[in-house]
């Protein structure tokens, strides 16, 4: 009989040990469960601010490197700039020395006034120079030696009145509708694309 | 009887006792978890941080030697050799007189 109620004793504790060790199984588990989610939350919070940190610093070396990048490219247009500046200069220079050389320059505004009295559809042409050069070829021939090279019927004079200009002329018609540039200044007005692509070449192409 | 009452007592505080721990346990994931996420995202912020000082240093470092290649290239500009400059006057000349 004893020995019956010893075992039933026995088991009652023996189950409520068993239940008690569930429940704490149960229950440590779920703590566990908890800790780790909140754990991988964590994480990827984390990798989520290691990702955007990785962009960041991109985008910051990028942003430093391209900015240096332009600096660089507008500092050296503005010295390439400068010596085509500095070339340009040089080229106005030796204009005003080629028209200090009579005979050069002479068969230069022959050529010139030739090709402003071919341009202007008039027969009467007048011919504007510089005062300078009014100075120099007023009394000269130059006006029918180039009549004599054109052999046109047209007839030129020379306009009294002079032009500011490095060298070169104004073909105009008489009444003065039609009127053809051929000053240096134009010429160089109107080439200095060309020249300074070409002076570009010289320079600067390796 | 009184012996299986007094064991079904125990038993009773047994799982009471089991309980309360685990309900102590329990209480204590708050603290936990905050502790836990705060350690690793400072870990994080601390990696960024470093990261972002690191950009810094590699970004100057690329600036200051693009601006060096720049000023080399610059500099060549004003070594442009004489006879090249007349050739280039030359040849504007050339084509401005043609």
């Amino acid at each position: 009989m004893s020995a019956n109620l010893d075992k039933l004793l026995e088991d009652i504790l023996k189950e409520s040990r068993a239940k008690a060790e569930e429940i704490k199984e149960e229950g440590l588990t779920q703590i566990e469960d908890t800790l780790s989610k909140a754990r991988a939350d964590a994480v990827r919070e984390a990798d989520l601010i290691a990702r955007n940190t990785k962009t960041e610093c991109d985008a910051t070396v990028n942003r430093r490197v391209s900015q240096e990048k332009q600096k660089a490219r507008l500092a050296y247009l503005i010295a390439k700039n400068n010596v085509l500046d500095e070339v340009m200069n040089e080229v106005q220079t030796g204009l005003v020395h080629f028209c200090r050389d009579d005979s050069r320059y002479r068969a230069l505004l022959l050529k010139w006034i030739m090709r402003g009295m071919e341009a202007v559809p008039s027969d009467a042409i007048m011919v504007a120079l510089s005062e300078s050069d009014l100075r120099r070829y007023g009394g000269s021939k130059l006006l029918e030696d180039t009549l004599a090279k054109t052999q046109t019927p047209k007839t030129v004079v020379l306009n009294s009145e002079s032009i500011k200009t490095i060298g070169g002329t104004v073909v105009m018609s008489r009444d003065n509708k039609v009127r053809v540039d051929c000053t240096l200044e134009a010429r160089l007005g109107l080439m200095k694309t060309e020249l300074l692509a070409e002076i570009s070449r010289i320079l600067f192409a390796s | 009887m009184r012996k299986i009452v007094e064991a079904e007592k125990e038993s009773q505080q047994i799982l009471e006792a089991t309980r309360r721990e685990i309900s102590e346990l329990r209480k204590d994931v708050p603290n936990k978890v905050a502790s836990m996420r705060q350690q690793i995202l400072r870990e994080a912020t601390e990696q960024r941080e470093k990261a972002l000082a690191e950009a810094d240093r590699i970004a100057g470092q690329e600036a200051a030697q693009i601006a060096l290649e720049a000023k080399e290239r610059v500099e060549s500009l004003s070594k442009i050799p004489r006879d090249k400059r007349k050739q280039a006057v030359d040849r504007a000349m050339e084509l401005l007189l043609s």
